[in-house]
């Protein structure tokens, strides 16, 4: 893996994780952008390197799809989720673990994460050599996820766990992009539409008071 | 053969979902289209309805190796998947009949909820259709978000906490299934699962890496687990059967035939190159799990919804050992069998239970009773429609299980002996006995005993609501004497 990988794929885990401890829907917003933005840049710099030293169709097409993708995961479902916040309200509160259970928690996922790019970095492929970081950042997301309240930093959470995959999902088909871009704007808006909607029902942002009894 | 059946079949629920959105912007149409929406929803699901239909001649024609395809998209129907596309499109078809006297509106409007349920039947005929692993998770991840919306239609409270765990616990499964396709494609450069099989250098990249390849196999059964309900991943279901209008739970009986079937096209090839007994032990595990689970928390519910919800938790563990018994040859038959059937049955008795809660506006088992003398018809379809699903004969569920017991003997008498063999079918039939127990239960604490005050005035529902679930429970009797019908789809009569 080229160093620049390394640092892109570095910096976004590095927001990943902030995303575990920050306390306002706002900030875990800009992380979402500043993740996805760092994970997509080093694709996006080969594919403008590559038209303006090919100058050929076939670079532009691949530049522009690879814009597409950027531009969708670092602005466009930000700011779907930031308008859901503008819709209801910007929380502060802390995760449902406490701070000793959650440093565990994580301290674990790291280590558990070391271990596995240890274990696998001698017969990884090379076309997956960036599997280790996907999988941090995938633990990571899923635990943002898994912990919060508001239920605007879960839909956070579910972008980055998206955002994460993106190192392999540069390699597949440019047809599927368009439909893939599609698809993650899609969820967002559905998700949106439903906190929006009940926040109308409930009152509140806190999915622990949304809960019923027969 | 090729031939743009398979391709028509998405299109025409497809456009005629795009001509209700359409309509959207042109609010002052608004009134008319409300008179028209309910026979707009049922055309559109009937002419779906012919046009799979009219795919059946030809395979059964063909027999086995009969294929109707659009290679360019890599859309095939075949008798694999035709027993459960035509499943889908006449449950679609039979709930759009009741809907016309059941919706009442919510959320969402009458055009926006159109195109909705139309979406939805284009993504599980996809679903079912494909054979390329995006276009699986593309249509997976599709069905998934169009039924989080469908399940916040409901203008409830219950709605929205539902939806909102649905969509987070499937599309993050959701994620599980892109990984696991991500994998074998960057390892083989094909997306195509026929090409997969068939090409002896994919296999071989394939064989050379198969810790990869077990985790894109674990990637799919946990992605796709989840998706359809299986346990440990089901935290949703118990909630969007109540939190969902009763039609819409209707329509989403046939979404398990699509997600069932779409984890066994994942996982079957990959066995078939690598033939681990790791993945039949996932695939058996995640069904014994959930049937044992499945029917021991269905038995203490009190509200229906809650009780089906888990019952077809139940459901899904069958379909899901059967289809994960890979090495025997009866597996693919009997899974799709009881698959469709369970399908059929189960939109039956969810039908006539949304009946009833139509008319007395409650799930409580409690606050029910005596309703038999009152809602003949739909009492005698709910029954008739439970009982085959516990495998009483002469009804369809009846075979279903035979199928199931057959499979599962022979399966384990050569892994284990006779003895282990005996005992599975002795763990099996108690599980059957189980679910037995509870709808029976449920069936005389709905139908039968006496009438609650407050429900005296209760009459029984109009027949554009009552009739589908007669259909179903004719279908139920019809497959039983004669299951040929469903096996000679399957490929197997």
């Amino acid at each position: 893996m080229e160093t620049i990988v390394v640092v892109a794929l570095t910096i976004s885990t590095f927001a990943t994780l902030c995303g575990v401890f920050v306390k306002t829907t706002r900030q875990i917003i800009r992380l979402l952008s500043i993740q996805a933005a760092a994970i997509g840049l080093v694709e996006l710099m080969f594919c403008l390197i590559n038209l303006l030293t090919g100058l050929g169709f076939e670079g532009l097409i691949d530049f522009s799809a690879t814009f597409a993708e950027w531009f969708a995961s670092a602005a466009v479902s930000p700011l779907i989720i930031y308008w859901g916040m503008v819709k209801t309200e910007n929380m502060s509160d802390k995760p449902v673990v406490s701070v000793r259970r959650g440093g565990i928690l994580l301290i674990a996922i790291i280590v558990s994460n070391i271990i596995l790019c240890i274990f696998t970095s001698s017969f990884l492929p090379a076309k997956i050599d960036a599997l280790p970081f996907v999988a941090l950042m995938f633990s990571l997301s899923v635990f943002i996820t898994a912990t919060q309240v508001d239920p605007l930093k879960i839909l956070v959470g579910l972008n980055m766990a998206e955002n994460s995959l993106y190192p392999l999902f540069a390699e597949s088909p440019l047809v599927l992009i368009p439909f893939m871009l599609g698809l993650m704007i899609f969820v967002n808006v559905v998700g949106v539409f439903i906190i929006t909607e009940a926040y109308r029902d409930y009152g509140t942002m806190s999915i622990k008071k949304w809960r019923w009894t027969d | 053969m090729y031939s743009l059946l398979p391709l028509l079949s998405l299109i025409v629920p497809f456009s005629i979902g795009i001509l209700h959105l359409l309509l959207y912007p042109f609010w002052f149409l608004e009134s008319f289209f409300k008179k028209i929406e309910k026979i707009a929803l049922l055309s559109g699901t009937s002419l779906t309805l012919i046009t799979v239909l009219s795919m059946v001649p030809y395979i059964l024609a063909g027999g086995e190796s009969a294929r109707l395809e659009v290679p360019q998209l890599s859309l095939y129907a075949n008798s694999t998947n035709i027993a459960g596309v035509v499943g889908v499109a006449l449950i679609f078809f039979l709930a759009s009949i009741y809907n016309v006297k059941a919706e009442k509106g919510g959320r969402l409007k009458p055009n926006m909820y159109n195109f909705f349920l139309l979406l939805f039947l284009c993504c599980m005929l996809g679903l079912l259709l494909s054979h390329d692993l995006f276009g699986i998770y593309l249509f997976v991840e599709l069905t998934v978000g169009v039924s989080v919306i469908l399940v916040a239609h409901n203008p409830s409270k219950l709605s929205t906490e539902a939806a909102f765990k649905y969509l987070i616990i499937t599309a993050v499964s959701a994620l599980f299934v892109l990984l696991g396709v991500l994998i074998i494609f960057i390892l083989t450069g094909s997306s195509n699962l026929f090409a997969i099989i068939n090409d002896t250098n994919i296999q071989t990249r394939l064989i050379e890496n198969p810790l990869f390849l077990m985790l894109a196999v674990a990637c799919f059964i946990i992605g796709l687990g989840a998706d359809i309900g299986l346990i440990p991943f089901h935290g949703w279901l118990p909630d969007v059967f109540p939190g969902s209008s009763i039609i819409i739970n209707g329509f989403f009986c046939a979404e398990p035939i699509a997600l069932i079937l779409a984890l066994y096209k994942l996982v079957y090839p990959f066995y078939r190159i690598y033939p681990s007994n790791a993945i039949i032990a996932m695939m058996i595990g995640a069904g014994l799990v959930s049937m044992v689970s499945g029917a021991l928390l269905a038995y203490p519910q009190r509200n229906f919804y809650r009780m089906l919800a888990y019952c077809s938790i139940d459901e899904f563990g069958h379909a899901v050992f059967a289809l994960g018994l890979l090495t025997s040859s009866m597996s693919f038959i009997t899974g799709q069998f009881y698959l469709v059937n369970s399908a059929l049955m189960k939109t039956g008795m969810i039908l006539s239970l949304g009946s009833v809660f139509f008319n007395t506006g409650t799930g409580n088992m409690d606050l029910l009773g005596g309703l038999f003398g009152k809602m003949k018809k739909t009492a005698l379809s709910y029954i008739i429609c439970a009982l085959s699903l516990t495998g009483v004969p002469p009804l369809s569920g009846f075979y279903a299980k035979w199928l199931l017991y057959n499979a599962a003997y022979k399966f384990l008498l050569d892994l284990g002996g006779i003895l282990v063999a005996v005992l599975a079918l002795i763990f099996l039939v108690c599980i059957s006995m189980i679910s037995f127990i509870f709808l029976i239960r449920s069936f005389h604490r709905i139908f039968m005993g006496q009438t609650a005050e407050n429900m005296q005035k209760v009459n029984e529902v109009h027949l554009t609501m009552w009739l589908p679930t007669a259909v179903l429970a004719a279908t139920s009797i019809l497959l039983g004497l004669q299951p040929n019908i469903l096996l000679s789809l399957i490929g197997a009569a």
